[in-house]
């Protein structure tokens, strides 16, 4: 594979170069008081973080419906980020043209809820902090499908020394590694990540789906921070689904339920099921969640299980159709009963 | 609702107007007899059923829910029921994680094939009210 050795100082003055002009953005991770957090650069890039430790919300969160062709933007963000952005667009909520993805290794993140402040920026020291102290680290990271940075336009990698190699995947990612002075060169070397993480196939019930869940409060923060659960009009805004008042009471006598609030299992349910081929597991719903409910574990397990269905990786290229907006003729011949 | 008599399943099936919901038709003017508990609901096309109406059945009541429509290929729409089984495989794989097979089924009946919808949902119907009532036996 062909790609720049770059290190943070010439991916700056890059960047610098490409944020001068008027209407270009870069979007990234930046220190925000104590803690680093996403951040936009419109016209100078000075300290921006490549590697974030905290994990608060999905980048792609803010850049759904974004239609615009007059601004340019390049972004440099994780892979589960970069995965939700091309989700996006094969969902026609964003349209890619201007845009440059450039996604970069991870090593892992705490969540911004309880991490302690001031934890370093760089690869290596974050990794050997989460190994040291393995409580810290998210579940949806631990159990992470793909933490490299081979998504999107272009990709950050990092050697075993610490070291940054850049790669373009596309030509928008080459016209940006142009503006990187640095030749092209063959790269043959390792990467600390070296390959993604399979896991079993997610099996529960509805047991222990009730206990998990026994807190919820069904205030929606989970639906509305995950970065792939875009409709404008949710089946769970106004009362069809979740109903109130007098359809409330008959709908209590119809199913005989007694625990409040009612439709935990439909909302969950249907939320699962709606995001089970575009979900990347990045957990921004349990980051979300006021009441600390281990949720990426069913969405993860559920979507993992669904899109191992099809062959299918939620974000792996753009060119790829959602499984359910396609078919085969000649498929899934035992799903009749 | 929690008596311990013999309980009676109920199931609620989406049916393709092209094919299946035109064999109940036909089942019903040949007097054919199927369990009372089933409710078929008509949709212009299998494809319509969006998995959340199922699982919606499901927790409000239902103990099963079936979606039927013509066989692959004869799609009164050309291909509604090619994304039809894709979404119901997904959805039956959700509910085995969820140690729930059987609940949900899909079938294929085209519009002459009364008995065969009078075989399916029967055999469906026995099923869940064996399971139904398994742990009442005592
Ligand atoms: S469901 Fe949760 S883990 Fe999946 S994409 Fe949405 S926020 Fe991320
Ligand atoms: S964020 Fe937590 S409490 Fe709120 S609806 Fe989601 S799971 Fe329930």
């Amino acid at each position: 594979m062909q790609g720049k050795k770059i290190d943070k100082e010439k991916l700056r003055v890059a960047l610098n170069r490409f944020v001068e002009k008027q209407n270009q953005i870069v979007y990234g991770y930046g220190k925000n008081g104590i803690f680093i957090t996403h951040k936009i650069y419109t016209d100078h890039v000075e300290d921006l973080s490549l590697f974030n430790p905290y994990f608060g919300i999905n980048g792609a969160t803010f850049f759904y419906r974004v239609f615009s062709k007059d601004i340019k933007v390049v972004m440099l963000l994780r892979p589960c980020e970069i995965r939700a952005m091309i989700e996006l667009v094969k969902l026609n909520q964003i349209e890619p043209e201007t845009i440059t993805m450039i996604s970069t290794d991870c090593p892992g993140t705490v969540s911004l809820k309880k991490a302690k402040a001031d934890l370093p920026d760089d690869f290596l020291e974050i990794q050997k902090a989460a190994e040291k102290d393995d409580g810290g680290l998210r579940w949806a990271c631990k159990f992470c499908r793909e933490k490299r940075g081979v998504f999107g336009d272009a990709g950050i990698r990092v050697q075993e020394d610490g070291g940054m190699w850049i790669f373009p995947y596309t030509d928008k990612g080459s016209d940006f590694l142009n503006l990187i002075d640095e030749e092209l060169v063959e790269y043959t070397g390792k990467f600390v990540i070296l390959e993604s993480m399979k896991t079993e196939p997610f099996v529960t019930d509805m047991d222990t789906f009730h206990k998990d869940f026994s807190k919820c409060i069904l205030c929606k923060n989970c639906r509305d921070m995950c970065p792939v659960c875009y409709c404008v009009d949710c089946l769970f805004n106004g009362d069809e689904y979740l109903p109130k008042g007098d359809a409330f009471i008959n709908k209590m006598l119809r199913t005989g339920t007694e625990n409040l609030p009612y439709g935990k299992e439909i909302f969950h349910m249907i939320r699962m099921y709606h995001v089970s081929q575009t979900c990347v597991g990045c957990g921004a719903c349990e980051e979300a969640c006021p009441q600390d409910i281990p949720i990426t574990k069913y969405f993860k397990g559920i979507s993992e299980r669904l899109q191992n269905l099809f062959s299918y990786m939620s974000g792996r290229d753009v060119k790829e159709t959602i499984p359910y907006l396609t078919f085969k003729e000649d498929e899934l011949k035992d799903t009749e009963d | 609702m929690s008596d311990k008599t013999e309980r009676e399943p109920e199931i609620v099936g989406f049916a393709c107007s092209y094919c299946t919901f035109k064999a109940s038709e036909m089942a019903g003017s040949l007097r054919m007899k199927y369990p009372e508990k089933v409710r078929v609901i008509q949709v212009p096309c299998s494809s319509r059923v969006d998995p959340a109406f199922v699982i919606k059945a499901i927790f409000e009541g239902a103990d099963g829910v079936f979606v039927s429509g013509c066989h692959p290929g004869d799609c009164h729409f050309i291909k509604g029921n090619y994304y039809t089984r894709r979404k119901m495989a997904a959805l039956k794989e959700m509910f085995k994680a969820f140690s729930m097979d059987g609940k949900v089924k899909l079938f294929w009946i085209s519009a002459a094939e009364a008995r065969r919808f009078i075989e399916k949902i029967t055999n469906m119907y026995n099923e869940l009210r064996e399971e139904k009532n398994a742990g009442k036996k005592n």
